[in-house]
């Protein structure tokens, strides 16, 4: 009688403070979508109505597959997850514990933001270009038929200005803004701002 | 829901203005970002596809998808009730059954073999009745009736929420309908093509332009007139797990004529009525229903609407649907139960991205 979750706690590599309770209400949902099979592939997420609504879903799904959010050593995206992964990645959105101290917040803080900087980041180069930037920023307005078609350009333009003046500096005629790295991004990325949308301020219902 | 992401329910602009004042920021994409792993973690639609969970045990592990040992006195309860719905009311229920879908067969098959006459509807109708209520007792079928008085009258439409394919006969069992459905092949195939040839039921294939236009074609000479049995009719065209209602069909709502609306709600703690398609076939899912403890449902007969004027036929289907909802205890979703197979339109993708858009542009951040 009965059936477990198949995949104790202590297996998984990395702390990951989520009850117990949680990882089996994710593990039906990902049996659920993943058919019943062990690992999911970009085409279950596919099955998610909601989701269809979101304008950068590509990025969400794609954010799944990503090495470098799953802490693998090499670069790149990986076909399928299995159960780990998937939490492992579900693990960025975990809310701040009261009890955690300001090591710890802090390291929780830059993984979030982390997570993000890579969304941005398509290349894996470690540096956010303009380019990627307006691909984002154009992902995000494509809806807009009323939107002329330079208005995106121009806006991301316009960030990437901004941020350029904030981490480097005013910068002289000749000098070329390579893009955002991750320390830049911290800086302009209004940090309490991202944690605070990435579910940090709210507590964890252990219901 | 226990979720371990809280979900968020202010509105996209609340959240977002709450970041930043003007301007495009990275900040933006936080904001998609966490709705969608909202999605991903759980969302509405896929939600009333599965079964309900229930709050307590009802000694079906099927319907506990939680399930773990707790002690051994709970273990041999449920032992006994294993050997009581396997051995004892399985074999019953299923005798029962095949008498009665023997009869309806055999029945409608020689009822039909009659010229159309007043002696043939009215034998249909015996027969019809007869099979029906055999086949309720054989699913231990306890069914309230509410509000009788509305039931349908002739020439009308009838329209319910749909649970699963016993919905029917939970109907025809308090009266006569002409059915209107999705030929399916099988058992489910036989009986369709035997019952049609003793009563007008509309059999159609959805994938068929012609069968559609077939159908729209018939309801039309049916509601003209005031002679013919009532339609029965399941605007959401799938099977939904009885805890919402979701976007009914313009269809039969086009037409005009008096619409009576029944809802039908389950009591889900004797057993479980949802017929998942996709999961199990029809002769899994009859098994899964006559080892259950029993079903028991309510059925409202409610007062019959018809289309106000100016009132296109979205939006009298939506108002129908509410009223529905409201008396059965369900909740109403803006979805489409052809979400079951198909994915999302774009056009609703297109919808939130044109919002935010339009949010971007009004705070300035253009030029």
């Amino acid at each position: 009688l009965g059936e477990s979750t198949g995949l104790p706690l202590s297996a998984l590599s990395h702390p990951t403070p989520v009850t117990s309770d949680q990882v089996e209400h994710l593990h039906r949902r990902f049996k659920q979508l993943s058919n019943d099979k062990p690992t999911i592939r970009k085409e279950h997420f596919d099955s998610i109505p909601d989701l269809e609504f979101n304008p950068i879903r590509c990025k969400i799904v794609q954010a799944f597959f990503d090495r470098r959010n799953l802490r693998q050593e090499e670069d790149g995206l990986v076909d399928e997850i299995n159960f780990e992964d998937f939490l492992t990645i579900m693990s960025y959105f975990r809310p701040i514990e009261p009890n955690m101290d300001e090591e710890q917040l802090q390291r929780f803080r830059t993984d979030k933001i982390k997570f993000l900087f890579h969304m941005y980041d398509s290349d894996h180069d470690g540096i956010i270009t303009l380019q990627e930037y307006r691909n984002v920023v154009e992902e995000l307005l494509s809806g807009n038929p009323h939107l002329e078609k330079g208005a995106a350009r121009s806006i991301a333009d316009g960030a990437m200005l901004e941020a350029a003046q904030t981490c480097v500096g005013p910068m002289g005629p000749n000098q070329v803004y390579e893009g955002i790295t991750f320390d830049d991004f911290l800086k302009v990325g209004s940090g309490g701002a991202v944690a605070g949308v990435l579910g940090a301020h709210s507590v964890a219902p252990c219901a | 829901s226990q979720g371990i992401i809280e979900r968020d329910e202010t509105t996209m602009e609340k959240e977002i203005a709450g970041l930043h004042r003007v301007d495009f920021e990275f900040s933006d994409i936080f904001y998609f970002c966490r709705k969608g792993f909202e999605a991903i973690v759980e969302d509405e639609v896929t939600q009333r596809f599965s079964s309900e969970e229930l709050v307590s045990w009802n000694l079906l592990t099927r319907t506990n998808v939680n399930f773990h040992y707790v002690s051994l006195w709970l273990t041999v309860v449920w032992g006994v009730g294993v050997v009581v719905r396997y051995c004892f009311l399985l074999p019953l229920r299923f005798t029962l059954a095949t008498i009665g879908i023997t009869s309806m067969i055999v029945g409608t098959t020689v009822v039909g073999q009659l010229p159309n006459s007043s002696v043939k509807s009215y034998l249909s109708e015996l027969v019809h009745l007869t099979c029906s209520r055999i086949l309720v007792r054989a699913l231990s079928g306890t069914i309230h009736y509410h509000n009788k008085e509305n039931k349908p009258q002739k020439g009308g439409i009838c329209v319910a929420n749909h649970t699963s394919p016993i919905d029917a006969i939970i109907l025809t069992n308090d009266g006569c309908y002409a059915m209107v459905g999705q030929v399916h092949g099988g058992l489910m195939g036989v009986i369709q093509r035997a019952t049609v040839k003793a009563c007008p039921h509309v059999w159609f294939e959805r994938s068929e332009v012609k069968d559609r236009h077939l159908v729209t074609k018939r309801l039309r000479e049916h509601v003209a007139d005031k002679s013919k049995l009532p339609i029965l009719i399941f605007p959401e065209g799938t099977c939904i797990n009885n805890t919402s209602v979701m976007m009914f069909k313009k269809g039969s709502f086009e037409i005009g004529g008096t619409i009576y609306p029944v809802a039908i709600k389950y009591d889900p703690q004797f057993g479980d009525a949802f017929w998942n398609s996709s999961k199990y076939n029809i002769v899994s899912y009859l098994l899964r229903i006559m080892t259950s403890w029993a079903i028991v449902c309510d059925v409202w007969y409610m007062p019959p609407m018809v289309r106000k004027e100016g009132e296109d036929a979205v939006q009298f289907a939506n108002r129908v649907r509410s009223a529905i909802a409201q008396q059965g205890g369900l909740t109403e979703l803006p979805w489409d139960g052809g979400l079951k197979r198909a994915k999302v339109k774009d056009t609703f993708r297109e919808e939130q991205q044109k919002n935010y858009s339009k949010m971007l542009v009004r705070n300035g951040s253009v030029g």
